[in-house]
């Protein structure tokens, strides 16, 4: 508690030195607390301004994904005058000025978004000079106008209407990258799912190839891990249980769960909640079609739906006994997959963690080392499959629709579709039409991806995604250096870098954004609602959190 | 007739206190919270706990509607908790579009539902009478969602590039920016300065274009009105049609109708003067309750033609758990209903001197 008012006292006397005024690069710039001290639960120890174009981040604790963290959409870099202008909320939501290859020239709100190259952008420049960004959350909708040629692409593609774009000889389909899972939940609190050979056997019976076949959109495959087959975390070398119903009704046998008169071995309640994702197009057909396929093996689920809120709220407190859920990548790293669901810090989901997934992922979470980290995921994937804590179905796919005449077009592999690299070939716009409204243009105070893909035009953050492979790669900061246990992280800044304002990026921007998401005393730890969720996520929590009761 | 309006204000004031009430408790009945429909699943329980406490979303029920109510009366209708702005800043911008689709709609079905109705009555059970009726049975019997769909395809990409091509959604060409008409007036020079009633009036298109004298507008927003109007017109058009038949129909039968003719009066003179004006009355309030049911009813056209009205908007509410939008929304549609009732009590006096007097 001292160290914690002390931290306090000392930034009030900054601030009030400064007269409210966020120091510069040249001033001591340097934020540190004490790990686990007085509450604090953030990752996040220290972050210090080594120069004018160099910041080390020290964390509490290793993580190898903190390079991949950084490049995401919810942390982009603001210029530090426009940050102490508007107070860290205002206009900086509205009105955003970053690094970006655009920037707002127009939000009519409720109609459309207009973004206009901006000249003095550090990298490629934009292709095309303007783009405009509308809405419609029909996708039928949004496939007519796009069809009629007043938009040049389209965000998400019915799932059934991939054949009717791949015939139109004016249109191109852009399938998306496989960055999610869904999965059928066993939760192993529930009898009879605490007998592990219940849990292979419905894993046996599940034929994932039907589903797949049946209810996914072209280019999705059958989940064969809990990771999808393009991040580091996959390993080809754990093969799946295989889909044998012979075999699972001789182990349900085995387990001591022979068939009553009615053929039913026992009864499951099936839970879901009817929300449209992209690993799940279609939950209550995917749910009846596991209700049957489980039928023929003598288990009886009875499928219960559920309002979205109550279902997360009573998968995550172990309430549920088999349920269907799924996962979309945030960033590319196994830590966001298995330690998020399997980990010492997981929700009880699945019930009851089992050692043999805690320890391996906890050797993949903690070491800077590529193969060290690998070995460490045949071991959790191999021990994912044994155990069954879940059944992995599907990783479904998604497709953009672009005119064909558009150059470039691409869908992005992780993070959003960047328009600068795109061009239209008969005239100078690109006008593309997404589910929703941007809800603001800070989006380190944003969740959602329609708002995500508008900023991601305009700001930028220390590093970036491969547009095709997603690997992270330099954006602001041309390079980065992590020590062996990966806790500390340094990043030198790109020179010559000028935010739409005219000013120019230094180390004083990046210390003064993170420290305006991370501590929650700063009078500009404001944005649209002050909730800044993914920084709390991702990084463990806030500094200076207020209690809540 | 001061009285009158006085009656009928304060007798309303029940109405909306109820309507309150009720949407109030509804929306605390469904299960779920706010937080993760509105921050997503990634918010932490930590996360969650702050933003109910910020919000008092954790006081008990009773509190929290006594705090409204107290805020409502004071004229604050709350944040959105999705949009993290005023409630009254989102219907200032979003309900003249509503307003203006509704409009346009009623003027579809009252243009061409009248004519209908009486050219149907007055060719009582000809083909016209037969085919006229059979379009009011399909027009009230037709899915919205689906009659949206099917006229934007037609108009927008069966005959794209003909002169009778029509834009399949939006309110307007991408990238047409219009000025508002404080802006081209010179009254204010920044649009994030203006109040919330220039914003609003700002906000209906046709009147904006009006207002600033352009033309390129008017005729853009026009286009782009065209089908959704249709859309959204079409079962008050059937509704009206057979409303006026069957209110002539009656007029034609009675006496004063049979004593012009007996005058001597020209058949039209007869139709137009005596029967169509005495047959209007229950024409009249079934518009009035129409318009009422298309500000609030205007969600699926809104949807389909990508129109940010309050339909949408209050789609995305109980989507996002969102309270306070979801109560301000249907409280500015109940007084809506309640004005447009008003209206039309006051047109039946003019209509009819009878109902005046008495």
């Amino acid at each position: 508690m001292f160290q914690r008012k002390l931290l306090l006292v000392f930034t009030l006397l900054t601030v009030l030195a400064m007269g409210m005024a966020l120091p510069v690069a040249g001033q001591d710039m340097a934020t540190s607390v004490e790990c686990g001290a007085d509450g604090y639960v953030g990752n996040l120890q220290s972050i210090e301004v080594l120069d004018d174009m160099t910041v080390k981040f020290t964390l509490c604790n290793p993580d190898p994904a903190f390079g991949s963290k950084a490049a995401f959409n919810a942390f982009p870099i603001q210029s530090s005058e426009y940050l102490e202008s508007t107070g860290g909320g205002g206009d900086l939501v509205r009105s955003p000025i970053g690094t970006g290859p655009y920037r707002l020239q127009n939000w009519d709100l409720g109609n459309e978004m207009v973004l206009t190259r901006f000249d003095d952008y550090w990298g490629e420049p934009a292709r095309e000079e303007t783009v405009i960004l509308r809405w419609n959350s029909e996708a039928a909708a949004r496939l007519v106008e796009l069809q009629a040629g007043n938009i040049d692409g389209m965000a998400g593609v019915g799932t059934g209407d991939f054949e009717v774009v791949e015939a139109d000889p004016n249109l191109t389909l852009i399938p998306g990258a496989i960055t999610n899972v869904f999965y059928l939940g066993l939760n192993n609190t529930k009898p009879p799912l605490d007998n592990v050979m219940v849990r292979q056997a419905i894993a046996h019976a599940l034929d994932r190839q039907r589903i797949v076949d049946n209810f996914y959109p072209e280019g999705s495959v059958v989940a064969t891990q809990f990771m999808p087959p393009v991040l580091f975390g996959y390993t080809d070398e754990v093969e799946p249980l295989e889909f044998n119903v012979e075999l699972a009704n001789q182990m349900l046998d085995e387990a001591g769960f022979p068939r009553g008169d009615n053929g039913v071995r026992f009864e499951l309640p099936l839970n879901y909640r009817d929300v449209v994702r992209v690993y799940l197009p279609t939950p209550g057909i995917v749910g009846a079609d596991i209700q049957a396929q489980l039928a023929e093996v003598g288990i009886q689920l009875n499928i219960e739906q559920m309002e979205s809120g109550a279902f997360l709220d009573a998968s995550d407190a172990g309430e549920l006994s088999v349920y269907l859920l799924g996962w979309g990548m945030d960033y590319p790293d196994a830590t966001n997959f298995l330690d998020f669901h399997f980990g010492g810090g997981a929700s009880d989901q699945f019930g009851t963690k089992f050692d043999e997934i805690i320890g391996p992922l906890n050797v993949g979470a903690q070491s800077g080392d590529v193969d060290v980290r690998y070995q460490a995921y045949i071991e959790a994937n191999t021990a994912l499959r044994d155990l069954v804590p879940m059944v992995p179905v599907a990783h479904g796919t998604s497709g953009d629709a672009w005119n064909a005449r558009v150059d470039g077009a691409y869908a992005a592999a992780v993070g959003t579709t960047k328009f600068a690299l795109m061009e239209d070939t008969e005239d100078d716009n690109i006008i593309y039409m997404q589910n929703a409204e941007p809800i603001s243009l800070y989006c380190a105070d944003e969740t959602d991806g329609e708002t995500f893909r508008a900023c991601g035009q305009i700001s930028e953050s220390l590093l970036d995604y491969e547009p095709e492979t997603g690997e992270v790669v330099p954006a602001l900061a041309t390079s980065w250096e992590v020590n062996d246990d990966a806790t500390e992280w340094t990043f030198t800044l790109r020179e010559g870098v000028m935010f739409h304002d005219g000013t120019t990026l230094d180390a004083g921007d990046v210390y003064n954004s993170y420290m305006a998401w991370w501590d929650a005393s700063s009078p500009y730890h404001v944005g649209r609602d002050g909730n800044f969720t993914y920084f709390s996520a991702f990084f463990g929590g806030f500094l200076n959190a207020p209690a809540t009761e | 007739m001061s009285n009158f309006l006085v009656r009928r204000l304060v007798s309303s004031i029940p109405v909306l206190f109820g309507i309150l009430l009720v949407t109030f408790v509804l929306n605390r009945s469904i299960p779920g919270d706010p937080c993760r429909a509105v921050l997503g699943e990634r918010a932490t329980a930590a996360i969650c706990d702050a933003y109910m406490e910020r919000y008092g979303l954790n006081e008990p029920i009773p509190v929290q509607f006594v705090y409204y109510l107290r805020n409502v009366l004071q004229g604050d209708l709350g944040t959105s908790l999705r949009f993290g702005r005023t409630v009254t800043e989102l219907l200032a911008e979003r309900l003249p579009v509503t307003i203006e689709l509704a409009i346009c709609a009623l003027f579809v079905a009252v243009i061409a539902g009248i004519p209908l109705g009486i050219l149907s009555a007055y060719r009582r059970n000809s083909a016209v009478d037969v085919s006229t009726m059979l379009f009011a049975n399909v027009g009230v019997s037709m899915p919205v969602f689906w009659l949206g769909l099917m006229l934007a395809y037609f108009f927008g990409v069966i005959l794209k590039d003909t002169v009778f091509a029509l834009p399949p959604s939006g309110r307007l060409t991408a990238g047409a920016n219009p000025t508002p008409f404080f802006i081209a007036w010179g009254v204010i020079d920044d649009p994030r300065q203006a109040s919330n009633l220039l914003l609003f009036l700002s906000r209906f298109n046709i009147l904006n274009a009006i207002l600033t004298l352009n033309v390129n507008l008017f005729l853009d927003a026009a286009r782009h009105l065209l089908l959704p109007a249709v859309a959204v017109g079409t079962i008050p058009l059937a509704i009206v049609a057979r409303m006026t038949r069957s209110s002539l129909l009656d007029a034609l039968g009675q006496d004063y109708t049979r004593t012009a003719r007996a005058k001597g009066l020209r058949e039209l003179a007869v139709v137009v003067r005596h029967a169509v004006r005495n047959s209007l009355l229950p024409v009249v309030t079934i518009i009035g309750l129409s318009f009422g049911g298309l500000v609030s009813g205007a969600v699926l056209t809104e949807t389909i033609f990508g129109f940010s009205g309050i339909g949408r908007t209050l789609v995305d509410g109980i989507t996002a758990r969102d309270y306070t939008l979801v109560q301000g929304v249907t409280l500015v549609t109940a007084v809506t209903f309640v004005v447009i009732n008003l209206i039309v009590d006051i047109l039946y006096g003019y209509l009819d001197p009878r109902i005046r007097l008495s």
